[in-house]
């Protein structure tokens, strides 16, 4: 037995009334009720909430102002609550269900609306012999797309929905409504869902020439930054920030290591251009860090001593607020912007038909061999060199090269057989994160220690110097744990069967 | 889930509109809410405008060759689903009667349906039969409407003594006065001793009023016709007092 259909389209020279006419010369009908409303679709910006297949809609009408969250599948709702304004982050929604459903997948990102549709929405009763209503009507006429009619089925009265959807079907020759919602109210806007990803998705063949295939990699670094532009600028949320910094340390890194592929003095440009990117947005991201651990910062101390840490919380939050003022003045600075623009243009020009660089020519694959198994070799050789009298500034190089080695493999990931590459990208995230602990730990340390000194002009209780001395030290013991698991860590990083996919994979022309 | 069921030993008392106001009622509590019209007439069924019939009749209804489930029918209010009655119900008793544990069965056909609903009500029919013996034993609730005359004494203390007699713990018994008219003395003479004699009987007075009786005119619950008026509020304050009953 077939599926009774039950969301259609009416096509444009079909109205609401006609429909209505043509209904009621076959059904008993009633007009229930009519009712305007205005739907927001929100998301976070890289669709946290779409990704884990979750609606969430904002509906205002004269009855209701309700945010739901439902199912992106089936459009059951998984909790709503009924609010005036939709709040940034999670956290600050009342309902417990709507709140921990949001916080377990937005964490720290905000709730930015995507589109929004005008709707007016008629619901008619489909009425048999006794007045009885056995099935429902619901058309939603939508400011510039197409009505919408949806049955809605009542439980024990099957028939009466067949019959309606057929007739939909076959007398009215109305077709079942492929997109969804979201999906058109999008389109209306020219977007896409999922259209922004932090995730690097590069695709490339094995033997595009290496020039043709760096530049592809740096213009998808630059749409990365373009997009989260705005985000920064507006201090969103921290994710923006985060994620352009790491389109900027991906194209420093693939300047610096794809060498002899583009002309000397364009990388040289654009070497000093990105470190001077990287280094006007350090200081907001840093700040944004310490705000971001502050839970846990607390969370580590002893529970009579958590709170004396809060103006700790305010000093940052203080500094932090005027490094994103200064950040704002420098990405809309003249510098910024059309040594962007500059890049841009340089990107989407051909490239030289005989460009004189040894390895501009080469097949991508062939360079990406070569630099992945160079690194790889280097990493493991300085990590080796590491012991227990070892200074943190080794640790830091062994850190930094892990980086430019992950980066390596994630630009050029789509060369490889995708399972064996994602199993050695992943064991490389497992060493990298002992590493990256050990140097934030360090660096938090330092930092607090400075702000201490800063905030000892200011009338500071004795008792918050206390909690961050404490604090200092937790992070001293957490630097010292990271240290100690890292000769277990390398360990596994270095274990003979990732060995055998490294040189399965890159040592060809290695 | 609990279970309500409308009940007396006698007809004509109001089990019927109580069954269906307070399920409306319950409904619009946002609660979910089913009503079993167990009454061969189907007068519930009559109500919301629901053919009072069901594939396989009774007889395979209480042999559980129909889930319960897929006799269910959707009011045309939120949250109400209703299964209907059928003529074949006045043979319940012997049908029940062919069953092994005949009194524990509807107990165990509604069992699947606690996740489903908050609230069932049992709009039951007049007598004592194995039927009533089996809706005892699935109701949490025994809810019994007693017009205010010298026989409705007699019922209420029938009632109790059945479920003394047949240890019936679990079942809370609440009577409270139905279809009263104040402007009659011996109604008003008869509430004022019964309420002393019996002090779990409710407060709540359900009066005689002409809206109770349009509802057969208009074919919807009080709720459904009326905003405002003295028996719709009677039967809000009367689900209010079971409701702190149950909790």
């Amino acid at each position: 037995m077939s599926e009774t259909k039950l969301h259609f389209q009416l096509p444009e020279n079909l109205n609401t009334e006609k429909l209505i006419a043509v209904l009621g010369e076959h059904l008993s009908l009633q007009a229930a009720s009519r009712e305007s409303s205005l739907k927001k679709f929100y998301d976070s910006f890289d669709w946290r909430l779409f990704c884990a297949g979750v609606l969430c809609e904002f509906v205002q009408s004269k009855s209701a102002c309700e945010l739901r969250l439902l199912n992106l599948q089936n459009g059951q709702i998984l909790a709503s609550e009924n609010l005036h304004e939709v709040p940034l982050f999670a956290d600050q929604f009342r309902d417990e269900a709507v709140r921990s459903k949001l916080a377990s997948l937005l964490e720290m990102r905000a709730l930015m609306p995507l589109a929004s549709l005008k709707c007016q929405a008629l619901h008619i009763n489909v009425l048999d012999k006794e007045q009885k209503t056995t099935v429902r009507l619901l058309v939603k006429n939508y400011e510039t797309l197409p009505a919408q009619v949806h049955i809605q089925a009542i439980r024990g009265y099957g028939k009466a929905a067949k019959r309606l959807s057929r007739l939909l079907e076959k007398e009215l020759a109305l077709k079942v409504v492929k997109k969804s919602l979201l999906e058109c109210a999008l389109e209306r806007e020219g977007r896409q869902s999922n259209d922004y990803s932090s995730k690097l998705n590069i695709r490339l063949e094995p033997t595009t020439r290496a020039d043709i295939a760096c530049k592809y990699i740096y213009i998808t670094m630059l749409r990365i930054i373009r997009a989260n532009e705005a985000g920064t600028i507006g201090d969103v949320d921290s994710e923006f920030l985060h994620d352009l910094r790491v389109a900027i340390r991906r194209t420093r890194s693939g300047l610096s290591q794809l060498k002899n592929i583009l002309p000397l003095q364009v990388t040289a440009r654009y070497k000093a251009f990105f470190a001077w990117l990287g280094q006007i947005t350090g200081a907001a991201r840093d700040l944004d860090v310490y705000l971001l651990n502050f839970r846990d910062y607390k969370a580590s101390l002893p529970v009579d001593m958590q709170n004396s840490l809060n103006p700790l919380y305010d000093f940052i939050q203080r500094k932090q607020i005027k490094a994103y003022q200064d950040l704002k003045a420098k990405l809309e600075s003249s510098d910024y912007l059309s040594g962007l623009q500059a890049w841009q243009e340089y990107l989407n020009q051909s490239v030289a038909v005989n460009p004189p660089e040894s390895e501009a020519l080469q097949a991508i694959k062939q360079v990406a061999d070569k630099r992945i198994f160079k690194v790889y070799h280097r990493v493991l050789k300085q990590a080796g060199a590491i012991t227990e009298s070892s200074p943190a500034e080794a640790l830091h190089v062994v850190r930094k090269n892990c980086k430019k080695l992950r980066y390596l493999m994630e630009f050029f990931q789509s060369l490889y057989p995708e399972k064996e590459i994602s199993g050695l990208i992943k064991a490389l995230k497992h060493f990298q994160n002992i590493l990256g602990n050990y140097q934030d730990y360090e660096v938090q340390e330092q930092t607090l220690k400075k702000f201490a000194v800063e905030m000892a002009e200011e009338q500071i209780s004795v008792e918050t110097f206390i909690s961050m001395g404490v604090l200092v030290q937790n992070l001293q013991l957490k630097r010292e744990q990271m240290r100690q698991n890292f000769a277990g860590s390398f360990a596994q990083f270095k274990q003979p069967a990732n060995e055998a996919v490294f040189n399965a994979l890159f040592a060809s022309t290695g | 889930m609990t279970v309500i069921a409308a009940y007396n030993i006698k007809g004509g008392v109001g089990k019927t509109s109580t069954a269906v106001n307070l399920a409306h009622l319950a409904s619009q509590k946002g609660y979910k809410t089913l009503l079993w019209d167990l009454d061969p007439q189907g007068a519930s069924s009559y109500y919301f405008r629901i053919k009072p019939k069901i594939k396989g009749g009774g007889k395979q209804l209480i042999a559980g060759e129909r889930e319960l489930d897929d006799l269910i029918k959707g009011t045309d209010f939120d949250n109400l689903d209703m299964l209907p009655a059928d003529f074949s119900f006045r043979n319940l008793d012997l049908v029940l009667d062919a069953r092994k544990k005949p009194t524990q069965r509807l107990q165990k056909l509604l069992k699947p349906l606690k996740k489903e609903y908050d609230y069932i009500f049992l709009d039951c029919p007049p007598n004592i039969s194995l039927l009533s013996e089996a809706v005892f034993e699935a109701a949490d609730v025994l809810l019994s409407p007693i017009i205010p005359t010298t026989l409705s004494l007699r019922t209420l203390q029938q009632l109790k003594r059945f479920i003394k007699d047949n240890k019936l713990q679990n079942l809370k018994l609440l009577p409270f006065f139905s279809m009263a008219d104040r402007r009659k003395k011996m109604h008003r003479d008869i509430m004022a001793d019964l309420t002393e004699e019996h002090p779990e009987l409710l407060e709540t007075v359900i009066p005689y009023a002409s809206d109770i009786e349009r509802m057969g005119l208009e074919r919807k619950p009080l709720g459904g016709f009326v905003t405002r008026s003295r028996s719709i509020e009677a039967y809000r304050g009367l689900w209010t007092e079971i409701e702190s009953a149950l909790f």
